[in-house]
């Protein structure tokens, strides 16, 4: 048995994992098993252990579903078709459709879950080999507004400034919508030590998984209304103002902007935060005073308070208060964001944002295109300008843009108002498609282009805490499927696009290394097979450093080294008369399924434990709506109607309701999400929608 | 467009908040008038500033530097003595004049002074820098203080300090939680109020009784049932009179150091009803916050009556009146704001607010003490007739009372909705009846589900039973207890083995000592 160091093809913790092949692999003797196995590995982010999605990762390999030759539309059937035919075809298409409308007629959606590699040539894809400002990735819909944040505040965007098992000493954790109990299980062995020492602190409006966690004096869990969470932690930090509770030293000489944020948070007394927030001023106050206990503090947070349109200023608020208690910077404590997507980092900094090139820099900075232009072998003046953030660029489909490229995402799922996507998908004149299976949103393509597993390739992910790390291919991908770095090569070159479009993704990574060189996210210093030692790889990690575990000790990364406090405030926090039969949706994730479900519904061991959407409701609620437990639930409002089995439970609010967002067809709870955003980060409002419930019929649901 | 902005309290920060953006772009010329010396500050903490519980830097609400740069120009410690309608010009204090195009008042309210023996002699002060409203507060002998302003904070932060004996007349809100401040802060503090209960207006008997023996218990001395009639003051060298001591109506004498006036305000009018405006209990708007009489004047905050105007009417007789909460106040500035930027850039202005505003949440701030109020609770669970026959529609009234735990609840409900509630002594109950009442959400029928939120059960797991079969031991991999002892009683013997089958205790690692407690657990049973 030959044994494979890798890491789980999941979430943003990326679990280490070995992928263990060969003749004598026991599982082989059954014909339907996976041609390799997931073994423990050691590594400090998950200590040898995996959650049930890690452990049958393997099933994806060679599940029935898989695609595994370029499918191409027929009428309303896909056809096999052979590569070179598929890929003639998609660049005439495109070259066609860019003469015809534009070349931002073409859209690229990329992925947080596509490798560094891919990722960062896509980037390059999009601007010099198709010529269009339009890309963007469903990045935009996950870290974009703990991203904004974090750039205006720190001058950089590493989701945790430090190794995650930092957290393992600390005295007090404030998880702020967050359920890592249930998006990256192994992340909780990070806060025992909390727990022990009772200084776990959940704000979630359900009771959820990691709110329990805070059960047998674990510490404490607040449930404020949904969409409320600025207001709590601008009347927390007013707390930690009025009762003197900051660090007035490190204010003074490591942030500017301090007054404003003092000034910005006097009318957010604890009486009136309680009226807004629902979140008593007793606990705000033990809040205040356990935050600024002084012995290892930090404030993480995650999308429930993210996921808004005023995602960007309540995670300025998470920051302004981690700032004034002294914690950014300082040994055993600080601020982090967690990201949620396996490599939602490392995507986010290569160059599939709408206004990014890579090394995470500004593609409107004329330093930063000349540099990228030379490593492209182009003119500066041939790259375009900024497009348009993915809610915005979804919403153009069929209209300004008429053609779409999608890698790695899901967006009939995963996007707000998504009823409304899928029409507009339908009226694209060309969609392809990369995915290893026929997901949702490649079943509306043109071309099905079949594309490698984790297990399949060589790449690498930058994980949460800003560590770049080594994916590795343990066993050969079926015939017919390729990686999206030959397709790109060859789309490439049928495009006639200049510049160089290696297909082995070392080759790439060094591409990568050099574009990013001076950046922020500076990967230079890096290759495959410096990092194929193991070594500790945080970045930046320019040329010649030995990269960088931990941000902030000395300075931050603006000009003059100082953190920036922004304040903000909250405008939309006066009690809004609802009709009384209207309930809150919040969305929100399970612990078998990730992202929009395309692979882990095809897990039977987790497909069968979670096999729909079940509709979470307090039973005093559903009581009144005449719902019972197991009921058929219909959710709907003016876009669109969602059907889900109730399942009741007192650990929600009686006012809000909680479907996962996992599910397609008649579970898609994102047909009732709205396309509004955050104005800054974009980022569309996934966790305060109103709805009306209801009982529904059984044929309803059957229908 | 020339806007002028009379009275710079937090309502009227707000106003300039709002408006800076179009100072900025140059459409609206605002100039800032206050009386007080200070930039704004946050009166809502007034009283905590006076019990020396926050510091004066808690109490700024608004970025000054800013507000000049952007061009306000802001005339502090100036009062305005006449405003002339037909000129459009106010007069100030120092004897300058001031052009408007739109004028704001936002003049709130000052301390009302109740007619005591003793207090009649006291002539108001004859300063011109003083508003006329507040000559006669200004005019109240040493020892003797409203709490409006940082003024008599200071004064009574000194009193506080000093652990001097304090006299608070009146019961309600802001006495009643002036008198908590300086009892937590360790002074001696009575409560004088006319009726049985504090916060009477607000509460019903049985709230005001949970909120008087919770007073108590935190050290204010309460004094219910007393009929002020007369202050006692002392000739002191020097100072002049000070006063010594308050008179009941039964001849009764309360000796203290200091007498904080709490017995309700009055709207700001003065200036107003000078210049022929009409006015009632505040300053008569209609409900776009323009004056009845004049449409460049706009009236928000503490000074304002708004009430729709009918040709004609006596003003005495107008219903209703200023709030005296932030809240509302605050909505009318952004909403004035809101119509003068649209004004001035000629644009449609705002959507006119909800006219039927519903009586607001009322809360007392105090550490310890939980009592929130809001809408009718003077019904009775017995009276309100129609629930008993089971018609729909009808008032229902439901009412917890543990008084040996100081906790009170009421719930007064039409259809369900919350019309009204008294919460006491129950922190989390409060808080989520509070988001109800303002959302006007439907209450579960079994209303007893709400009275659970402060059980120890929910906030700190101590009922949890960790082994029942459906309670979770591996959330990594979502394993529960009867998953694991099913493996064990069919021979797992060793967390290895459970791991191996149920693949609990293979993530974080976290659970591994309790599926070994399982499986001894197990052991012993067996």
């Amino acid at each position: 048995m030959a044994t494979t160091a890798s890491h789980c093809p999941y979430c943003a913790l990326q679990c280490a994992m070995s992928l263990q092949t060969g003749a004598d692999l026991p599982e082989q003797q059954v014909d339907h098993r996976p041609p390799v196995g997931i073994g423990s590995r050691d590594f400090p982010t998950n200590r040898g252990g995996l959650c049930k999605k890690g452990w049958t990762s393997a099933e994806l390999i060679n599940s029935a579903g898989r695609v595994t030759t370029p499918l191409r539309r027929v009428g309303s059937e896909f056809v096999p078709v052979g590569w070179e035919q598929a890929l003639d075809d998609i660049a005439d298409r495109l070259r066609s459709i860019g003469e015809r409308h534009g070349k931002d007629a073409v859209g690229v959606f990329g992925g947080g879950g596509l490798t560094n590699e891919k990722a960062y040539q896509l980037g390059k894809f999009a601007r010099i080999a198709l010529g269009t400002s339009m890309i963007d990735y469903n990045g935009r819909f996950c870290m974009s507004s703990a991203a904004a944040a974090g750039n205006r505040a720190f001058g950089i965007d590493r989701g945790m400034p430090f190794p995650v098992s930092d957290l393992d000493g600390a005295q007090t954790i404030l998880l702020v919508g967050s359920n890592v109990a249930a998006t990256m299980p192994p992340f909780i062995g990070h806060l025992e030590g909390t727990r022990e020492r009772n200084g776990l602190i959940v704000v979630d409006p359900r009771r959820s998984e990691t709110a329990r966690l805070t059960d047998d004096g674990g510490g404490l869990h607040l449930q404020p209304v949904p969409g409320t969470d600025l207001v709590l932690l601008l009347g927390i930090t007013h707390i930690v103002l009025n009762e003197k509770l900051y660090d007035e030293h490190y204010v003074q000489t490591r942030t500017v902007g301090w007054e404003g944020v003092r000034r910005s948070v006097a009318q957010w007394w604890p009486q009136r935060v309680q009226e807004v927030t629902g979140a008593p001023t007793g606990q705000l106050r033990e809040v205040a005073h356990r935050l600024a206990g002084g012995r290892g503090t930090y404030i993480l947070t995650g999308r429930g308070i993210e996921q808004h349109v005023d995602g960007t200023d309540t995670v300025t608020a998470a920051i302004n208060l981690s700032l004034l208690l002294g914690l950014c910077g300082r040994p055993g404590s600080g601020y982090g964001t967690l990201t949620g997507q396996g490599n939602g980092q490392g995507g986010r900094e290569h160059g599939q944002k709408a206004d990014q090139l890579p090394g995470y820099r500004k593609i409107t900075d004329p330093q930063a295109r000349a540099q990228v232009a030379a490593v492209w072998g182009v003119d500066p003046d041939r790259l375009p300008g900024p497009g348009v953030p993915a809610t915005e660029l979804l919403g153009r489909l069929g209209e300004q843009i008429k053609a779409l490229l999608v890698h790695g995402s899901n967006v009939v799922i995963s996007a707000p108002d998504a009823g409304a996507v899928a029409r507009r998908l339908a009226q694209l004149d060309l969609l392809v498609v990369c995915d290893f299976f026929c997901s949702e949103t490649a079943a509306h393509a043109d071309y099905v282009l079949p594309v490698t597993q984790w297990a399949e390739e060589e790449g690498t992910m930058t994980n949460l805490e800003g560590r770049v790390l080594r994916r590795r291919r343990a066993i050969e991908p079926p015939q017919g499927v390729r990686s999206e770095l030959w397709i790109m090569a060859e789309l490439a070159q049928r495009l006639a696009a200049p510049g160089v479009w290696d297909t082995e993704a070392a080759a790439v990574f060094d591409e990568l290394a050099r574009a990013s060189a001076g950046g922020i996210a500076d990967y230079s210093g890096l290759s495959h097979e410096l990092l194929d030692t193991e070594v500790e790889a945080y970045w930046p990690y320019p040329s010649g450093s030995a990269g960088t575990p931990r941000l902030f000790a000395e300075r931050f990364a603006h000009p003059d080294g100082r953190a920036v406090m922004v304040p903000v405030r909250s405008r939309r926090h006066a009690p809004r008369p609802v009709a009384t039969d209207e309930l809150t949706l919040v969305t929100g994730r399970l612990l078998e399924h990730y992202q929009s479900g395309a692979q882990t519904r095809r897990v039977e061991e987790l497909r069968s434990a979670r096999p729909q959407a079940d509709l979470q409701i307090d039973p005093a609620t559903a009581q009144r709506l005449g719902i019972a437990e197991g009921d058929p639930g219909a959710i709907s409002n003016l876009r669109g109607e969602v059907f889900a089995r109730a399942e009741l439970s007192t650990g929600i609010r009686i006012d809000t309701v909680f479907l996962p967002f996992h599910f397609g067809g008649r579970q898609t709870a994102n047909a009732l999400t709205e396309a509004v955003v955050d104005p800054i980060s974009a980022m569309p409002e996934f966790k305060r929608t109103q709805v009306s419930v209801r009982r529904a019929d059984p044929v309803e649901v059957q229908g | 467009m020339r806007v002028v902005l009379v009275g710079y309290g937090p309502v009227g920060a707000r106003f300039v908040e709002e408006v800076l953006p179009a100072v900025e772009t140059g459409r609206i010329d605002l100039t800032v008038v206050g009386a007080e010396p200070e930039q704004a500050y946050n009166r809502v903490l007034v009283s905590e500033f006076a019990a020396n519980k926050v510091d004066r830097r808690a109490l700024d609400i608004i970025d000054a530097e800013a507000v000049a740069a952007t061009g306000v120009r802001v005339l502090t410690g100036t009062a305005v003595t006449a405003i002339d309608r037909t000129a459009r010009r106010l007069t100030l204090g120092d004897g300058q004049s001031l052009g408007y195009d739109r004028l704001v008042l936002a003049t709130g309210a000052r301390a009302h002074v109740p007619a005591l023996a003793g207090l009649s002699q006291v002539e108001a002060s004859t300063d011109p820098a003083v508003p006329a409203d507040d000559r006669q507060v200004r005019g109240l002998p040493a020892g003797i203080v409203g709490l409006r302003d940082l003024a008599d904070a200071e004064v009574v932060a000194r009193a506080v300090s000093d652990r001097r004996r304090i006299l608070v007349l009146g019961g309600g809100v802001l006495g009643t939680e002036a008198a908590l401040a300086m009892a937590d802060q360790g002074a001696e503090v009575v409560l004088i109020h006319s009726g049985p209960v504090p916060m009477a207006r607000n509460l019903d008997h049985g709230g005001g009784q949970a909120l008087a023996r919770a007073a108590r218990r935190a050290g204010v001395i309460m004094l219910g049932d007393f009929r002020a009639t007369g202050v006692i003051c002392e000739p002191v060298p020097g100072e002049g009179a000070r006063f010594g001591a308050l008179l009941g109506e039964d001849g009764e004498r309360i000796p203290g150091d200091l007498l904080v006036l709490s017995a309700g305000v009055r709207a700001r009018v003065g200036l107003a009803a000078a210049a022929g405006l009409p006015t009632a209990a505040g300053i008569l708007v209609d409900p776009s916050l323009r004056s009845w009489a004049d449409r460049s004047i706009f009236a928000i905050g503490d000074c304002a009556h708004v009430a729709t105007g009918r040709v004609g009417a006596g003003a005495e007789s107008v219903p209703g009146g200023p709030r005296g909460l932030i809240g509302p106040g605050w909505r009318q500035a952004e909403f004035v704001a809101a119509q003068l930027v649209a004004e001035a850039g000629r644009a449609g202005g705002p959507v006119l607010p909800e006219t039927e505003e519903r009586p607001p949440v009322v809360m007392l701030k105090a550490d310890g003490v939980d009592v929130l109020a809001a809408g009718r609770v003077m019904a009775d669970p017995w009276d309100s007739g129609s629930h008993a026959l089971g018609c729909s529609g009808g008032v229902e009234v439901s009412q917890w009372v543990d008084p040996a735990r100081g906790a009170y609840v009421k719930l007064v409900t039409v259809d369900d909705v919350l019309e009204g509630f008294v919460c006491v002594g129950m922190p989390r109950v409060g808080a989520e009846l509070t988001v109800l009442y303002n959302g006007q959400a439907e209450l579960p029928t079994d209303r007893s589900v709400l009275l659970r939120l402060d059980a120890p059960a929910l906030t700190t797991g101590g009922a949890v039973d960790r082994f029942a079969p459906e309670a979770v031991v591996c959330w990594c991999n979502g394993v529960v207890v009867k998953s694991i002892m099913d493996g064990v009683a069919a021979g797992d013997d060793s967390v290895e083995c459970v791991g191996r089958r149920t693949r609990a205790g293979t993530g974080c690692g976290g659970c591994r000592g309790r599926i070994a407690e399982l499986i001894g657990r197990q052991a012993t049973v067996g």
